[in-house]
């Protein structure tokens, strides 16, 4: 898979998807939602980011039939920015956040500029493989509850696939704790350092 | 809170499983009971979790890739 949708050629991608192509749309998809979550980080402390994002590019989804890319590149990734960071602004006004610091939107919305053009990681075909044969190592039930999340596609809360897996919900969730710091164990010894977050 | 269950909220927080169903996507429960410390934690967790999630996908995909597009098909 390509390292950017830029190197993808955003606009034959953005054909497809105007065309109602749901494949195309996960495979941009797969190429801009690092960046897309990064730029959401200001907001992180005040408003449920995975929430904003999945929000967002539903939205993304069913604006881009009509949408105009402007010629610079990566102009749907920017626009799905534009929608997040005013989703999120929502969401701090419903929260009656935009109380509490005045200074707090212009400083997010300068740091979502800047990280416009932040590196894209998930795709790496060698960390790709790291993780792949790290996940090998995990005993049974870590492995057992990171596979439900994974074939459940956050479709599922958390109880039911405990439950399917017949742990308590805790339990499930230990192992879930257990299975993300054996990886990042696994994948620091290999000398990935984005194994920090997960440990 | 006692740190075990802080833990807990933390974990489930950083899962894709978002509460909405056709309507927008809201937050989710265990997100909103925890401090300003608790939902950066979740965020950085959730920042590397989906790229070892999309590593072990065979299409590539995260789990909040593979939630959109349940909720786009409807």
């Amino acid at each position: 898979m390509p390292e950017s949708a830029e190197l993808a050629g955003e606009d034959l991608l953005l054909d497809g998807i105007r065309a109602g192509d749901q494949m195309i749309f996960a495979r941009w998809v797969s190429l801009a939602e690092a960046r897309l979550r990064d730029s959401l980080r200001p907001f992180a402390a005040r408003v449920d980011v995975e929430a904003v994002l999945q929000e967002s590019l539903v939205r993304v989804w069913q604006v881009t039939p009509r949408f105009v890319p402007d010629g610079r590149p990566d102009s749907l990734l920017r626009l799905a920015i534009r929608v997040a960071r005013n989703l999120a602004i929502s969401e701090l006004r419903r929260n009656r956040m935009d109380l509490v610091d005045p200074e707090f939107l212009e400083r997010a919305l300068a740091d979502a500029e800047k990280l416009w053009s932040g590196p894209d990681h998930g795709s790496d075909p060698i960390l790709r493989q790291a993780i792949e044969e790290c996940r090998r190592t995990l005993p049974r039930k870590p492995a057992d509850a990171i596979q439900a999340r994974i074939d459940s596609g956050g479709t599922e809360p958390d109880a039911v696939l405990a439950d399917r897996l017949g742990m308590r919900r805790n339990t499930f969730l230990q192992n879930i704790t257990r299975a993300r710091r054996l990886l990042a164990a696994c994948l620091r010894r290999r000398g990935i350092d984005v194994a920090s977050e997960l440990a | 809170m006692t740190e075990r269950e802080r833990q807990a909220l933390v974990e489930e927080a950083a899962g894709a499983w978002r509460p909405g169903g056709a309507d927008q996507v809201r937050p989710h429960p265990a997100w909103a009971d925890l401090e300003p410390a608790g939902r950066l934690e979740v965020y950085e967790i959730t920042r590397v979790l989906r790229q070892l999630e999309a590593a072990l996908d065979p299409q590539g995909l995260s789990t909040t890739a593979r939630a959109v597009l349940s909720r786009i098909a409807g």
